[in-house]
């Protein structure tokens, strides 16, 4: 049973930098979760004739796992706050942030869920990776036993959510502090790595702010467009969009379904 | 099983009513963790001021673990033993599994919170009855009972408890459906994160929807405001594949009314009679969920009017207040109490109205007609009912039982039910007191008796033959289809002597008071006070300055309803007539008043 919620209205606008017209590119073609130049057609139809259905105030839930002090808090602060902060600071079991955007002219939002790295909260963390849409692994690209933990931490992370549905990103941090040559060793053995495990490969500054809100927009209209498309097919032939509207009596509930099945029929 | 010795007993019980010397366990801002403090993005300016944990406090007191130790009983993981006591069932009946319910206590010494003030305006939007609790704190419980033979006991006992002043009894429970199955496994990390989670949130602010993230979920709330058109509901639950990621609660402190009253349904409409005047009444329930849902239930079947008497959803021997509500040597208290320890049903054996709640099936509901007779009520084992010997004063209203009970035989969802109830009680309580509402605005003095170099006029007295005079043109008969003996609701043996209305007056007084100080304090700003001056003597002037200082530091303080850009003009004022004065009294003007 769907049911939409009516009081939309209380929400503010979305922002103006937070619209999304066009599919973001991937960063890396050979580590990308797939290069196709422009949003799924089906996905587009129905953002056009506005039968997203609930996907219209769905929500997709991000998490950010990776080891201590890779930059997974500043990663977040840079593009939900345009802050940087250089003093570390720990995460405290999780952060959370909430990011609303606007893909093809619905409104979309991204929990950012922002876990701890401290082994102390490793028993937790399950709890905060449910339901996870899309898992975000990051590492810092000067310290290549970060990479090397990546796969943990992807391991951790899918214990508690479907493999199959989950979207995920490999992110390598703190790319302003490596020289090229460096960088490039790094590069590619994160590529290597990013494709074996069907990931997307990412590089980024938090400090200078290096496609940080080019990846944050990539993930957001993956995400979206992986939702668009599954609510599209869980209804199959039923238009979705089709708001079903519960009074307090059952006789209305009853009316309402039997004028619904009659409209599946024609 | 959480029944304690009564030598025991007696020495616990005395224990001081402090709430802030409870130990490691749990964790409050009285303890030296240090954490970051919020940094949400929907920053409200005035929330930038929030020191570590004030947004933790703006929620909650603090959360305790209560375990259950064989040697030593509840008192084990937190020092307040009346929360001890609380925290689990004392009821024979075997809660196994998880039990969530809740209780109220009164707030020990009387220590003032930092953050009181800025609470008191957040407060201000809320509806009476979603108000933070003065004198009262609210405990909510998660309790799991479960069999393990590697205890001594063969049982694991523990509650997760939360104390806050709010009365958002649905929040709360939902909360710790998150919580506490994850604690009880996880163990204490996972309360330092939930924490920490909890410090983060926005504070509770009436109007708007709040998104408070918990435990790798969402919830999305709002709450309520006194604008709100009653019995509407912003907020509409979400659809089932979200619930993972984010819960949508359409209400935070609704119970549901049919299922509560279900037991007894047959005399709602006495009930509704019996809380709204404020009367002593007990119920008495096999299991603490039950007794405090039930007494919720009553509280909260007299909304908007609020409930201005004590009740306690889960009232316990151990409580500080036993002896006084039990005593035989006094009337009983006006107090609803819900209880689960058959000992209650000696103890209050003379209390006027009793509420029995059993087991009930849907069968036996249709023998509960009647009302039964106190002298019938045995000590152990009696029948599910109310027990009274009281006339109610309106005549019995037919038809909503029947709309009900065709609900029960259609097998119509609880949650239309409980709406179509909930309305029925509001508009019963809305008839009750729009004569009051009328009297009490005809209490107003006159605009144009409002001048700015007197002090604001007086609210005019509430005299009650005047007020019973009201009642035979515009009485509720206009409102309501109910016939019966309206007037003598109000009688002066009744409602009128009843710490509800007593409550309700108050509140009405004091904004109609503060109405009349923003009004007089528009009046004063129009004036133009400069020229006032020039005719007068400097004694004088210094004199104006300081009164308006004073105006105006009222206004700031008690947000006083003025039209926006009042107080600025009113803060120009008192700039230009110090700037007319002698230069060394202005400094002395300027200075900020040492208190």
């Amino acid at each position: 049973m769907s049911l939409r919620v009516s009081g939309m209205s209380v929400f503010p606008p979305v922002r103006r930098d937070r619209i999304i017209a066009q599919l973001p590119q991937a960063f890396r073609k050979e580590a990308a979760l797939h290069v196709t130049e422009e949003f799924n057609n089906k996905v587009r139809t129905a953002c056009q004739e506005q039968r997203t259905g609930t996907v219209g105030f769905k929500i997709s839930k991000v998490i950010v796992v990776g080891d201590l002090a890779v930059g997974k808090t500043c990663l977040i602060n840079r593009f939900c706050k345009d802050a940087f902060d250089k003093n570390y600071k720990a995460t405290i079991g999780v952060d959370f942030e909430m990011e609303r955007f606007e893909v093809l002219g619905v409104p979309f939002s991204l929990q950012l869920w922002d876990t701890a790295g401290q082994e102390r909260f490793k028993c937790i963390a399950s709890t905060y990776y449910r339901g996870a849409q899309v898992v975000i692994i990051a590492f810092d690209v000067n310290d290549i036993a970060s990479l090397g933990h990546a796969r943990q931490w992807l391991e951790d992370a899918l214990k508690e959510n479907d493999p199959t549905s989950v979207q995920l990103f490999l992110v390598g941090t703190k790319k302003d502090l490596s020289s090229p040559a460096q960088y490039s060793r790094i590069e590619q053995d994160a590529v290597k790595f990013a494709r074996e495990i069907h990931a997307e490969y990412w590089a980024v500054s938090s400090l200078t702010g290096e496609n940080v809100k080019e990846f944050f927009f990539r993930v957001a209209g993956l995400a979206f467009e992986t939702n668009v498309l599954a609510e599209l097919e869980k209804s199959g032939s039923r238009q979705i969009g089709d708001v079903v509207r519960i009074n307090s009596t059952s006789s209305n509930l009853c009316t309402t379904t039997k004028k619904k099945q009659a409209n599946c029929c024609q | 099983m959480a029944l304690q010795g009564p030598e025991e007993v007696g020495e616990q019980v005395e224990e001081p009513e402090d709430l802030d010397d409870q130990d490691a366990s749990s964790i409050s801002p009285a303890e030296e963790i240090t954490l970051p403090p919020g940094t949400g993005g929907d920053e409200e300016p005035e929330e930038a001021f929030l020191l570590p944990w004030d947004r933790f406090s703006s929620w909650l007191h603090c959360i305790c673990v209560v375990g259950f130790d064989l040697e030593l009983g509840q008192a084990v993981e937190v020092k307040t033993t009346r929360i001890c006591y609380l925290s689990f069932p004392d009821s024979n009946s075997g809660c196994l599994g998880d039990t969530q319910f809740c209780f109220r206590f009164r707030q020990g010494s009387n220590r003032k919170s930092s953050l009181g003030c800025f609470l008191e305006n957040t407060d201000r939007d809320a509806p009476p009855c979603l108000k933070r609790e003065q004198g009262h704190y609210y405990g909510y419980v998660y309790f799991r009972q479960v069999r393990d033979k590697s205890l001594k006991r063969g049982y694991f006992q523990k509650s997760l408890v939360l104390i806050s002043k709010l009365p958002y009894v649905t929040f709360f429970h939902s909360l710790l459906k998150i919580m506490a199955p994850e604690y009880f496994e996880k163990q204490e990390p996972c309360l330092e994160a939930a924490c920490n989670d909890i410090d983060r949130w926005p504070t509770p602010h009436p109007g708007r929807v709040l998104t408070l993230p918990i435990m790798g979920v969402v919830i999305k709330v709002r709450i309520p405001t006194c604008y709100d058109k009653p019995g509407t509901s912003q907020l509409v639950q979400s659809a089932q594949g979200d619930s993972l990621v984010s819960i949508i609660l359409p209400t935070i402190h609704e119970v549901d009314l049919f299922r509560c009253f279900y037991p007894v349904f047959f005399h709602i409409q006495m009930l509704w009679e019996l809380v709204l005047l404020g009367e002593a009444l007990v119920v008495m329930a096999p299991s603490p969920a039950e007794s405090s849902e039930t007494v919720l239930a009553l509280v909260s079947c007299v909304s908007p009017l609020r409930y201005c008497s004590d009740f306690r959803p889960y009232f316990t021997i151990h409580d500080s207040e036993f002896k006084e509500y039990t005593t035989r040597t006094q009337a009983p208290p006006s107090v609803i109490l819900g209880v689960t320890n058959p000992f209650f049903a000696k103890t209050l054996q003379h209390w006027p109205h009793i509420i029995r709640i059993g087991d009930m099936k849907q069968a036996e509901v249709a023998k509960q007609m009647k009302v039964k007779k106190l002298k019938n009520l045995k000590t152990l084992d009696s029948k599910p009912g109310v027990y009274t010997a009281y006339k109610p004063y309106l005549s019995k209203d037919e038809e909503i039982i029947k709309q009900l009970q065709k609900g029960v035989q259609q097998k119509r969802p609880s949650a239309a039910q409980n709406a179509i109830l909930r309305r029925y009680f509001l508009e019963l309580t809305q008839s009750f007191i729009i004569p009051l509402e009328r009297y009490v605005a005809s209490l107003m003095p006159l605009q144009k008796s409002i001048s700015p170099w007197k002090s604001p006029p007086q609210l005019r007295p509430f005299v009650q033959p005047d007020f019973m005079k009201t009642l035979e043109k515009a009485g509720p008969q206009l409102t309501s289809r109910l016939k019966g003996d309206w007037i003598g609701l109000y009688r002066c043996q009744h409602f009128l002597k009843s710490p509800n209305f007593d409550g309700w007056f108050r509140s009405r007084k004091r904004e109609m008071t503060q109405k009349l100080e923003a009004l007089h304090l528009e009046a004063l700003c129009e004036e133009d006070l400069q020229q006032r001056i020039q005719k007068h003597t400097e004694v004088e002037a210094v004199d104006l300055v300081l009164k308006l200082k004073d105006k105006l530091s009222q206004a700031e303080r008690e947000q006083l309803p003025v039209r926006p850009g009042t107080l600025s003009k009113l803060r120009a004022h008192i700039q230009a007539v110090i700037l007319a004065l002698p230069e060394d009294l202005q400094g002395i003007l300027h200075k900020p008043p040492t208190s």
